[in-house]
């Protein structure tokens, strides 16, 4: 019974932190927060379903195009929406009010496309489960912690080791110096919002097959994802994950020992006491307060 | 003394921005603030008005602690300030500016302004008229109804000064008042110091023009890497060798 | 001096013609549209509200579908579970509201835009939750509540008729009241935080007392907005308070204009005339608020209204040969 629910919180709070480590990557750019996240994991987990059993590819070419198709829309998002209204000199506030405004359009737009109906991914692996510890566990599972480990380690090793990683890490130190040192800030600003949208897209591609597909699938994880970045340290990398696993652990703990009714008030709960109670975070992230 | 500030220490990590101070300023006069640039004149100012903490060490203003209250309690208490970078409220008139600068004198409570009972109307009357009297004190009446941000440069320096009048300081504390003036403007600002201390307020000024604060100051304080290296008269700080060795040393402005 | 008049010869006409507009709308045969009045009038309480904490204070909240529905739900059992006649009801909610809402906004306060904005979600999403599977089942979670019209001393608004009468005087309350606070030593307080919250604490301005009371007196509004919507429908469940609610709210209050009487009014009857006229593809409902909202940002910074105003007053001001201020 505890490994079981060990797992599937393990599972969610993966989802979860590929999320909030979108949001930091987001805030540690642009100094803005997006929810058109949660939305782009649902619009991932379809086109995923698409490209997978519709179309009949392979699962990991599947993948690939889910990724290459959510990363060129957080691109240009960044670059039609958010950069415009930066370059007039309107108010952060409004800029994240204007990503609600494209998270409402793009889950209209996905019902539009796909229906309401809840839609199931065949089969992915030749085996169902496999027996780890005397419990039966979805290959799909370890799948999906699997991939969010490799992109959480992909992504660190791509901020440190590569010249876009470096350029992303120092226009968002300062984005002036950056830029007077020769660095494209708006290429890396554009970058750090499609690797954003792409992590999202694949926590939906690695959930669709878990949880099934359908509309609303995003947009709660998107909100709690927020949970997870706070707990952690907003704008923290490790912070991101950290905070995911914890809150995937803990609601799922919850939901399983003591009630589900008041699951989804958890996630709420503990975003409220962090913000009121420890702004910075576990990892004690100086961003967020004035 | 109407201001005394005793053993003030502040650091940030490990730099040491004020470094055991001890000032003590008389009522009535024009106290200057000088010192070379990064000598912590902006860190003291904010610390007296409740910008930051101290570490340590005691301001008593007018025979009270006012060392670690928040800045509108300081305001409540008496010392108006203004800023180095321009802070109006941009998008209000200018005479409301003004009014804003009045709000800790002004005794009505919510209910009175939501129902705008006698009390509050005549308390609001008061304030528009008080407004006018201080704008014209300054020469700024014929610009009562326009947007703050609209004004000109010098202008909004002295609409700053006016706001601090306002709420009928003891102590107004100027941070850089002359930053960005003209030498005519200079001139008036000199004639306005005067005109202020007439008014009964005793004044603190952080400069950077020490022409101009040799001219105006009653007695000046010299600051140096977060600690007071002298203070006097301006005759004898400008004799003062330690004085004139940490201006010619230190990277002059 | 300041232009303070209240009453203006525009105003009263405007004032007749809203008096005899149920009698045209039954002599055309469009009942229908005294019910969107109704509507209308509770959305410009709640958006009025909230321009007050956003337009005048600068504080967004994205969560005040709770307000929404603690007015509505306190009202509703209030009268169910203690026979409180319904007027009583909703004042009682209504401070209920405001209460909560001053105890959310103390903490809230020192969060800069966005957090704040997550702050007030979260919120919302758990008062929802609350709805959903309250304690008991006292709010007929899922199910909800059906409810009995307002009494007004004895006199039953049953009726949409009676009510838009109600409702009428309710908004012209609600307004004055609006202007009376913003045009006073609170009013030029929250704009002072607005502009410059630093220099507002320097001035003296108690910050943190009137980001309190401004969100407090947006949940007052908001919540007497959510008591009315309540006994006008007379029935409540949770899917009318949910985040989506909280986004019309803010929507209408940017399509307006923010910082403004006026401005409220005219983002909520036009956000609200605009979905109830495109209620024929209500599937794409979120697709237009989202594409409204967007389209205010992107195109229309100040709302119709201020757009509208600031297009005006250049004229004015072309007219007059640039002598602006002789008003």
């Amino acid at each position: 019974m505890l490994l079981q629910i060990l797992v599937s919180g393990f599972v969610l709070g993966c989802v979860y932190g590929l999320i909030a480590l979108g949001y930091s990557l987001i805030y540690k750019s642009s100094g803005l927060m997006n929810f058109v996240q949660g939305d782009v994991l649902t619009l991932g987990a379809f086109l995923g379903y698409t490209f997978f059993s519709v179309l009949g590819m392979p699962y990991w070419l599947a993948l690939i195009c889910t990724i290459a198709v959510a990363f060129a829309f957080g691109m240009c998002m960044e670059r039609f929406v958010i950069r415009k209204l930066l370059s007039r000199g309107v108010l952060a506030i409004y800029i994240v009010l204007a990503t609600i405004a494209i998270q409402y359009i793009l889950q209209n737009t996905i019902q539009a496309i796909w229906s309401t109906k809840m839609l199931s991914y065949p089969q992915i692996f030749s085996i169902p489960s496999v027996k780890i510890g005397g419990v039966m566990v979805q290959c799909e599972s370890i799948f999906c912690i699997i991939m969010s480990f490799l992109s959480m380690f992909g992504l660190q090793a791509f901020m440190k080791y590569t010249r876009f990683g470096t350029a992303m890490r120092a226009s968002a130190m300062d984005a002036k110096a950056a830029q007077a040192c020769g660095i494209n800030t708006s290429l890396s600003t554009g970058i750090s919002w499609g690797l954003a949208a792409g992590m999202a897209a694949l926590a939906g591609i690695l959930l669709g097959p878990i949880y099934g597909v359908f509309i609303m699938l995003g947009s709660t994880i998107g909100r709690k994802g927020f949970a997870a970045a706070i707990m952690g340290g907003y704008g923290n990398m490790y912070g991101a994950i950290l905070g995911g696993i914890l809150l995937g652990v803990v609601e799922t703990m919850v939901a399983g020992y003591l009630s589900s009714t008041y699951k989804d008030m958890i996630a709420y709960a503990l975003l409220l006491l962090f913000l009121f109670v420890k702004p910075t975070g576990i990892f004690n992230e100086r961003a967020i307060t004035e | 003394m109407l201001l005394e500030i005793d053993h003030l220490c502040l650091s940030f990590g490990g730099l040491k921005a004020t470094n055991d101070v001890t000032m003590h300023m008389e009522a009535g006069k024009i106290n200057g603030i000088i010192g070379p640039n990064g000598a912590g004149k902006t860190t003291f100012f904010n610390q007296i008005s409740g910008v930051y903490k101290p570490d340590s060490g005691t301001i008593t203003f007018d025979g009270k602690r006012i060392d670690g209250l928040k800045p509108y309690q300081i305001n409540e208490a008496g010392i108006a300030r203004t800023y180095q970078v321009i802070n109006l409220f941009r998008k209000m008139s200018v005479i409301e500016n003004v009014m804003v600068g009045m709000h800790p004198r002004l005794r009505s409570n919510f209910f009175d302004s939501l129902l705008h009972n006698k009390k509050q109307r005549e308390e609001e009357k008061n304030a528009r008229e008080k407004a006018m009297e201080l704008l014209e004190f300054v020469g700024l009446e014929q610009y009562a109804n326009e947007q703050a941000g609209a004004l000109s440069y010098g202008q909004q320096r002295l609409l700053e000064i006016v706001r601090g009048l306002a709420s009928d300081p003891k102590l107004i504390l100027l941070d850089e008042p002359a930053a960005g003036m003209n030498s005519a403007e200079k001139v008036e600002l000199n004639t306005l110091l005067r005109k202020i201390l007439a008014r009964g307020v005793t004044i603190l000024i952080v400069e950077h023009d020490m022409k101009l604060m040799m001219d105006i100051s009653d007695r000046i304080f010299v600051l140096n890497y977060g600690q007071k290296l002298a203070e006097g008269t301006p005759a004898e700080i400008q004799k003062n060798p330690d004085v004139i060795a940490a201006y010619l040393g230190g990277d002059d402005e | 001096m300041k232009n303070l008049r209240l009453i203006t010869p525009g105003k009263i006409i405007l004032l007749a013609v809203l008096l005899v507009l149920p009698l045209f709308f039954s002599m055309i045969g469009f009942s229908y549209g005294v019910l969107v009045c109704c509507f209308a009038f509770l959305y410009i309480v709640a958006v009025s509200g909230l321009d007050v904490d956003f337009g005048y204070c600068g504080q967004i909240s994205m969560g005040h579908a709770a307000f929404f529905a603690i007015g509505a739900y306190g009202s509703v059992m209030l009268h169910q579970y203690a026979h409180i006649p319904v007027l009583a009801t909703m004042v009682i909610a209504t401070v209920l509201a405001t209460i909560v809402g001053a105890v959310i906004a103390y903490p809230a306060s020192k969060l800069v835009f966005h957090f704040l904005s997550l702050a007030t979600i979260a919120f919302g999403e758990i008062v929802y939750a609350l709805l959903l599977n309250s304690p008991g089942g006292v709010t007929g979670n899922a199910v909800g509540m059906f409810t009995d019209p307002i009494n007004l001393f004895g006199l039953e608004l049953e009726s949409n008729e009676r009510f838009y009468y109600f409702g009428l005087a309710v908004v012209l309350l609600f307004l004055l009241a609006k202007y009376l606070m913003v045009n006073s030593k609170v009013g030029r307080a929250w704009i002072a935080i607005r502009e410059n919250p630093h220099a507002a604490n320097g001035m003296g301005i108690n910050v943190t007392k009137y980001k309190v009371m401004a969100f407090a007196v947006s949940a007052f509004f908001t919540g007497f907005a959510g008591a009315m919507y309540a006994h006008l429908v007379r029935y409540i469940g949770p899917d009318t308070f949910t985040q989506k609610q909280s986004v019309m709210f803010v929507t209408m209050m940017l399509f307006g204009g923010t910082g403004s009487i006026p401005g409220s009014i005219v983002g909520a009857v036009l956000v609200f005339s605009i979905t109830e006229g495109l209620r024929m593809f209500e599937q794409y409902q979120m697709l237009i608020y989202g594409a409204l909202l967007l389209v205010v940002i992107v195109a229309l910074p100040g709302g119709v209204y201020g757009e509208t105003k600031k297009l005006f007053d250049n004229l004015m001001d072309r007219r007059k040969g640039g002598n602006r201020h002789a008003a």
